[in-house]
């Protein structure tokens, strides 16, 4: 099985691959469903036309779980990748096998972060804003990021400027003068802040990862300190709230009207619409619709994804507080360095408790590297120093 | 009650879903339910809402008016249409 | 038992834009070709970011000053989820937690006196598209260049009482929203549509009865016919038992004269509305507010007075404060001619029936009104004759860039000061001529003078201011 859903020769130097939740005019864009099969964009994402005009060559678009909403790609309707018994995640293979110096990817959910943790590569997904959005998939607009994976913190750093930037497309990008400005505020502190909360369900084999990471921080100087930030740990659940609604709302346009996926079997609008999204949705965004759709309702509105919003201010002010004298909180990406295949199959709604470790980036929009498998999340605009330190550990 | 609850949150987004699914959901939402319950914990008493993350305001652009994509294009991927409309079967009002 | 009808009204508005809200389509949907102003957004496809069109944020500021509105300075939007072929995203951006203008005012007068209707809000909203029925059997098509064109939706409080104030509120609108130019208003092209919301109590109670929706009324008098049949319905429903009254959305048929309730979905109503993550919130900041507050427009009582006071009459003065397009006509014409006597006799009698030649409403008057005040003042010096400035208005209508007095040289319609000659050397060969006529004159034929007048005006073209042309005739016969 192939971890591409189009793979392009490439004689170029530079090639990358983006994720199947970028838009492009010259292969199909599915999303990782049925619903989008062999679905032609009449344009492309702004990433990929910045990245072209800096010389970097799309070599192919890998697999992406069902609207890039999963653990890595396991709710992909063409296929989930195995090896041996451990879940993969597309892009990051595509980066280890030499296919690419980087995968540009849409982080919805955590993904790229748990994929690249798991296999060792480093990953960044910038300050929410930085990079635009245009002529991505949207599934969680509030939070998901534009990203980053390849082999070491240079190349990350590389593609990443390449691409970053104002776009006057999307109204969510940050305009140059912001980033300017944020960007000279951005002092390094030689500390490092641990968030003890977010240990909670580690198996051994992270913790030492974290334990790695937090040595070779202190052999290069760096302060290590422990911090409670209890606050952070709710991330996972407030997220859950807003992704899902988020969700909801984005793929509820897909009814086999316009395009995709139509059923054969309707007889009026309604069973056209309920047929079409019944049979070429997954079981996973099926759930994760309902869900959604349920935080909005007249009843749970205020006490469930209001709360959410006002949560997510809490969380964004402490961890942001907690950053104001340290360069990073330094966190776990996964509970576990591999998925086996009957965890993931016992439990499809892993990704809704495993995104506990990615949620705090994912809801605050602050950015975030994965490197030696572990998470440091810094200041908006910290980029280039959350960068400096992966090259350490 | 949850049966309820999720048959009319099938009808309001148009999927179904089979008794088997149905159970799925319910546990699910029931996992949901008890993480969102945990949310209490904070108090957002005096807290706004924070809808975007980041503080960029008054995004707008100028009213001007451009074509650049064809009917023919839009429609090339369009289960069905008819003389440049799409179509679905009829609705009645 | 005595009755009294209490109505809400929700008006849509389409706002006058070059482009839709949130994308850079046309927003000229009316009367073009099915799905020729669509792109990506419109049509539901994934990718595309909404951007706000600023002039959509400045006419529902304005449209919110001119109903006396508080605006609020932070406006937001808001996602409204439902299912209909006519949506193409599932989802309607609108305004739900804070709409850009509140707690407005219009002042109405009927036959009953004056009264003031409470304005809930203005929120600022992207339109549905169309759907056609009556293509094929069995088809409903698709169109959705109306798609994401901008609205704003009027929403009062339940302060009207009867079909006439509905009347009166839904002119007096539209004055002020064409006074404001944010929207044509114009219920026959779709561009201004209303749901009625009605209900009926005895009179005197403060509780309010059964409400219903009624949509689809396409013109002043459909809505009218509509609230006497509704409320006769319910009535007729509390008095006699007739129906069991639900709240329900119905649909009126001008044409049977009925209404009818609305097939609805058991989830009608559940709209799921959530703040749109991918638009900010829109701050209007003192600059901002003041520039729109500086263009909002005199009121139409406001200019009437000042009409009267120019010295128009009551009747005048009324008929010009109807249309902002024929206010600026008559002052900007007026403060380039000198003389807004005049100018209301031009605005009345010339452009009034060119318009209505040209089948145009008032609303669609394009002239340079400076240009026109120098063609009046131009006829008034006796520089173009009164039939020649009325080719040359006829001109302007049709050519925005005509300038009259350039126009009139290149068309040999100028009276110059150096035609005396000519004209003197045209009326001696006229005179000449017809001596029959110099006779019959001279034997005290008015009628004789008249048409050797007619024959030298002939022979001019017109060009000749007619006092002037006399004096010289006169003189020529006397000797």
């Amino acid at each position: 099985m192939s971890i591409y859903m189009t793979k392009q020769e490439t004689a170029a130097a530079n090639a990358i691959v983006t994720d199947d939740m970028f838009l492009t005019t010259d292969m199909p864009t599915t999303a990782g469903s049925k619903m989008l099969e062999g679905y032609n964009s009449l344009f492309e994402a702004e990433v990929l036309t910045r990245l072209k005009a800096a010389g970097y060559a799309v070599a192919g678009k890998t697999k992406v779980g069902e609207f890039g909403a999963d653990l890595l790609g396991e709710t992909c309707y063409f296929g989930a990748e195995y090896e041996g018994e451990a879940l993969q995640y597309p892009a990051a293979l595509a980066v280890k096998s030499g296919d690419a110096k980087a995968a540009v990817v849409l982080d919805v959910n955590g993904a790229p972060r748990r994929g690249a943790a798991q296999s060792g590569l480093t990953a960044l997904k910038p300050t929410y804003g930085r990079v635009s959005r245009y002529g991505t998939i949207p599934v969680a607009c509030s939070g998901e990021t534009v990203s980053v994976v390849a082999n070491n913190a240079a190349d990350c750093r590389e593609v990443f400027n390449a691409m970053a930037g104002h776009d006057s497309k999307d109204g969510t990008a940050l305009p140059d003068s912001m980033t300017d400005a944020g960007k000279a505020a951005v002092t390094k502190k030689n500390k490092v802040v641990v968030l003890s909360s977010m240990l909670k369900g580690t198996n051994e084999e992270v913790q030492a990862k974290i334990a790695a990471v937090t040595d070779n921080f202190t052999k290069n100087g760096f302060e290590v300190v422990v911090a409670d930030a209890d606050t952070v740990a709710y991330a996972g659940a407030a997220w859950n709230i807003l992704m899902s609604a988020e969700l909801c709302n984005n793929v509820s346009r897909y009814d086999g009207v316009k395009y995709g996926y139509r059923t054969s079997n309707y007889t009026n609008i309604d069973e056209l619409y309920t047929n079409s999204r019944t049979e070429a949705f997954g079981e996973f965004l099926k759930s994760a619709i309902l869900f959604g759709s349920e935080t909005l309702s007249t009843e749970n509105y205020k006490k469930v994804y209001d709360k959410a919003l006002r949560v997510r201010r809490v969380i964004r002010d402490n961890m942001v507080a907690l950053l104001a004298d340290c360069d990073a909180l330094l966190m776990p990406a996964v509970s576990t360095m591999a998925y086996g295949k009957e965890m993931v199959e016992n439990d499809k709604y892993l990704p809704y408790k495993e995104n506990f470790f990615t949620a705090p980036a994912s809801i605050t929009g602050l950015p975030v590297v994965v490197a030696g498998g572990v998470q440091l999340v810094g200041n908006a605009f910290s980029e280039d120093l959350l960068l400096d330190l992966a090259e350490l550990v | 009650m949850e049966r309820e609850v999720l048959r009319r949150l099938c009808l309001l987004n148009q999927l179904s879903l089979t008794d088997t699914q149905k159970d799925d959901v319910i546990s699910f939402f029931a996992d949901r339910d008890a993480d969102t319950a945990t949310l209490d914990a904070i108090d957002t008493e005096n807290v706004e809402r924070m809808v975007h993350v980041m503080p960029v305001l008054t995004v707008v652009r100028e009213d001007k008016a451009s074509q650049p994509f064809s009917r023919e294009d839009l429609q090339a991927g369009a289960p069905e249409t008819d003389e440049g409309y799409w179509c679905v079967p009829r609705v009645l009002e | 038992m005595k009755y009294e009808t209490v109505i809400g009204l929700e008006v849509h508005v389409e706002l006058a834009t070059e482009s839709k809200i949130f994308c850079s389509c046309s927003a000229h949907s009316f009367g073009a070709d099915p799905n020729s102003h669509v792109c990506p957004a419109c049509c539901g496809m994934p990718g595309m970011l909404p951007v706000v069109n600023r002039r959509v944020v400045d006419f529902g500021m304005k449209a919110g000053m001119m109903l006396n509105c508080d605006i609020n300075r932070v406006t937001t939007f808001d996602k409204k989820s439902y299912y209909y072929p006519d949506l193409p995203g599932a989802y309607q951006t609108t305004q739900w937690f804070a709409p850009v203008a509140v707690n407005g005012r219009v002042d109405i007068e009927t036959s009953a006196g004056k009264k003031s209707v409470r304005i809930k809000q203005i929120h600022m909203e992207e339109d549905a598209g169309k759907l056609v029925h009556d293509i094929s059997e069995g088809t409903t098509h698709v169109d959705f260049n109306r798609t994401s064109v901008p609205l704003i939706e009027i929403v009062s409080q339940p302060d009207l009482s009867n079909a006439e104030e509905v009347e009166a509120y839904l002119i007096r609108l539209r004055t002020l929203l064409r006074y404001a130019k944010v929207a044509e208003c114009e219920m026959a092209h779709g561009t201004m549509r209303c749901d009625v919301n009605l209900s009926v109590r005895p009179e005197g109670s403060d509780v309010l009865g059964v409400r219903t929706e009624m949509k689809n009324m396409n013109s002043i008098e459909a809505i009218k016919r509509a609230i006497e049949y509704e409320t006769a319905r319910h009535i007729d429903a509390i008095e006699n038992g007739t129906e069991v009254l639900v709240q329900e959305t119905r649909r009126w048929d001008d044409a049977k004269g009925k209404s009818y309730a609305m097939r609805s979905k058991e989830t009608a109503g559940d709209y799921r509305y959530f703040p749109d993550p991918n638009v900010m919130p829109v701050v209007i900041d003192d600059e901002w507010f003041n520039t729109i507050k500086a263009s909002v427009p005199e009121f139409p009582e406001v200019k009437r007075e000042k009409y009267i006071a120019m010295g128009l009459t009551e009747y005048d003065a009324e008929r010009i404060s109807e249309s902002i397009m024929l206010c600026e006509c008559f002052e900007e014409a007026s403060e380039a001619c000198g003389n807004p006597k005049e100018v209301v006799n031009w605005i009345t009698s010339d452009v009034m029936r060119i318009l209505n030649a040209k089948q145009m409403t008032y609303e669609m008057l394009n002239l340079d009104n400076k240009a026109f005040g120098k063609l009046i003042a131009l006829t008034m010096d006796g520089k173009i004759s009164r039939a020649n400035s009325k080719k040359i208005l006829s001109a302007m209508f049709d050519d925005r860039t005509i300038e009259p007095e350039s126009y009139a040289e290149a068309n040999d319609m100028l009276i110059g000061e150096q035609n005396d000659e000519l004209i003197l050397g045209i009326v001696k060969k006229v005179v000449e001529s017809d001596p029959k006529s110099v006779n019959d004159f001279k034997n005290g034929k008015e009628k004789a003078l008249m048409a050797l007048f007619g024959k030298c005006m002939k022979e001019l073209k017109g060009n000749c201011d007619p006092q002037q042309l006399k004096v010289i005739l006169l003189e020529c016969i006397n000797g």
